[in-house]
């Protein structure tokens, strides 16, 4: 059961030669065929070419080529992520012929690293949605209860983790759709800070907080993966060029000061099972050695409401290009203006239209100074909420989701529901902050994460201590 | 605040989808809510606060150039065209049958 293992644990069995990429590879495959019948984590499958990778990677470990430490791994994308000359959905209709013309950064960091590329996985259409049942392709279902979401919008990417068809893989996180997924199914999710990963190659959601993370079975083999895929890129403007991410990992969490945010944790909607799993896990870290301290951190609620404006803005913009010109679905045979609105209504999702409306509406003259603008200026207040907090604490802790993975369709009907999921992951993608999710102690219920939130750039203190949790936990 | 079943099509045309009776209807009742929930920003007190923008890049931007692009490229370019003649893109006209 090769495909089981950790990329740390496969790294050393590659290493000693007790394990070749193929093994590895055709693992993964066999997992993925037995099993994704029941659980739709993939849209597309590369068996073949990724035999062909492993078989690559097999021949450079033999005469001591490697390329670094993901050569040989099988690694899924969500498929908002390009690969040249794959098909790339974004879970639409409206993409679902559309074959990429270039590699997004992180495609080529990645194979450039000799990982080996094994398939796409199912997303809510364009990561809108927080359980991958707004999938034009049908929705993917919980591991652990396939009655239950996995969440979203990287379910797929999620679930091919947790259920060991690959050994990490790829996400993009607007608003928590690597981190609450990642809570959902009980593995990590680390969304970078906003610059620390290109976005080149990536469909846009909303550009000024998506961000390409890691979904693994642990922090250690997340930190591999970030430091893989992160850094400055020419495509991609909004990539910072401070120091790149490296791990150093600790031996201790003591000293360490955790602000838990009163606002935060007094939030109505969390569910006592929740509150049970998370308080347990703050008072292992408190036995470990880390301080936690109460800490006031304003407009945990206005935040979600901030990231309900300014999102949806950006969405109205960056779908604008689905107008079934240069690629998409066309109706064919009408006028300009109904080949605009018919293809466009016909090949995107409710979802998706729900909130190109919302930001036509918050843009429209009238109604910008009182929507986008205001909440650009709540967005600096938040920002300088978390830049104090973090002046007295090292990091800040809540759980990920106010829930555990809810059952299929119970909150289709009703969106403001499904947009509540999302209240304490927004705030880092609203401040740009670096979060992550580690799941608590398993009692054999439905996994629940706990969220860790670092200043902005110090990836490597939040997976440390996520580490050394981690291993504490499961001891 | 709440948007008639108007102001919803409007909206509707101006983000060209093109809604019918009931769909104008569930998204008037769902958007209205969302409003409803977002206004609570509009209580924070953002006197004397700027938007907030990204930093600007130290580097500036790449130069506005364009660059050759491999037959590969190009082809799955023309491929994803949805109306194609030759290596043109095919798109209905502009000026001919406008709206009403």
């Amino acid at each position: 059961m090769y495909n089981t293992l950790t990329i740390t644990q496969a790294i050393k069995e590659l290493e000693s030669g007790n394990l070749t990429s193929r093994k590895l590879t055709e693992a993964c495959l066999t997992q993925i065929q037995s099993l994704d019948g029941a659980l739709h984590a993939f849209l597309e499958v590369y068996a073949d070419e990724a035999l062909e990778q492993a078989d690559r990677s097999d021949i450079r470990r033999a005469e001591g080529n490697v390329l670094g430490p993901l050569d040989g791994i099988p690694i899924a994308l969500k498929d908002n992520i390009m690969v040249q000359n794959k098909r790339c959905t974004a879970g639409s209709k409206m993409l679902a012929t559309y074959n990429a013309a270039y590699d997004a950064t992180v495609t080529k960091k990645l194979t450039d690293a000799g990982a080996v590329i094994i398939g796409k996985t199912n997303l809510d259409e364009f990561a809108m949605g927080g359980s991958t049942e707004q999938s034009a392709f049908g929705p993917t279902k919980n591991p652990h209860d396939p009655d239950r979401v996995p969440g979203g919008s990287s379910g797929g990417s999620a679930v091919a983790v947790t259920a060991n068809m690959c050994l990490a893989a790829l996400g993009s996180d607007t608003g928590g759709s690597i981190r609450q997924p990642a809570s959902f199914c009980g593995i990590t999710g680390l969304k970078p800070t906003y610059g620390r990963v290109s976005r080149s190659g990536l469909i846009a959601m909303a550009s000024s907080f998506d961000q390409i993370g890691p979904l693994a079975k642990s922090a250690e083999d997340a930190a591999l993966v970030l430091s893989v895929i992160q850094g400055q890129d020419n495509a991609d403007q909004t990539t910072s060029d401070v120091e790149v991410f490296t791990p150093d990992w600790k031996d201790t969490v003591k000293g360490l000061k955790i602000g838990l945010p009163r606002q935060a944790w007094a939030v109505k909607g969390i569910e006592p099972d929740v509150r049970e799993a998370t308080e347990k896990s703050l008072k292992l870290l408190e036995s470990l050695g880390a301080e936690l301290v109460d800490i006031d951190l304003p407009y945990v609620d206005e935040a979600l409401a901030v990231y309900y404006v300014l999102m949806p803005c950006e969405v109205s913009a960056n779908l604008s290009r689905f107008d079934a010109m240069r690629f998409g679905a066309r109706k064919q045979g009408l006028p300009l203006f109904e080949t605009y609105s018919e293809s466009r209504a016909e090949n995107l999702g409710s979802e998706v239209q729900r909130r190109i409306l919302i930001g036509t509406f918050a843009l429209s003259s009238g109604y910008i100074d009182a929507y986008y603008v205001h909440a650009k200026k709540v967005q600096t207040l938040i920002r300088d909420g978390y830049k104090k907090a973090f002046e007295s604490v090292d990091l800040i802790v809540t759980p990920t989701a106010p829930t555990t993975a809810f059952k299929l369709g119970e909150k289709l009907s009703d969106p403001l529901s499904m947009y509540l999921e999302d209240i304490f992951t927004v705030s880092a993608n609203v401040a740009g902050l670096p979060a992550l999710s580690i799941p608590c102690e398993s009692d054999g219920q439905m996994p629940v994460g706990l969220h860790f939130l670092a200043p902005w750039f110090e990836e490597a203190k939040l997976l440390s201590t996520a580490k050394i949790l981690q291993e504490k936990i499961t001891e | 605040m709440k948007l008639s079943k108007d102001e919803v099509a409007h909206l509707a045309e101006l983000a060209r989808l093109k809604l019918d009776e009931s769909q104008i209807d569930k998204m008037t009742a769902e958007v209205g809510s969302i409003l409803e929930y977002v206004e609570s920003i509009q209580k924070v007190d953002v006197a004397g606060v700027e938007p907030f923008s990204m930093p600007a890049k130290s580097q500036g931007f790449r130069p506005d150039e364009a660059f050759d692009c491999d037959d590969l490229t190009r082809e799955l370019i023309l491929e994803n065209f949805p109306g194609r003649a030759g290596d043109l893109l095919a798109a209905p006209g502009v000026f001919s049958n406008p709206k009403n």
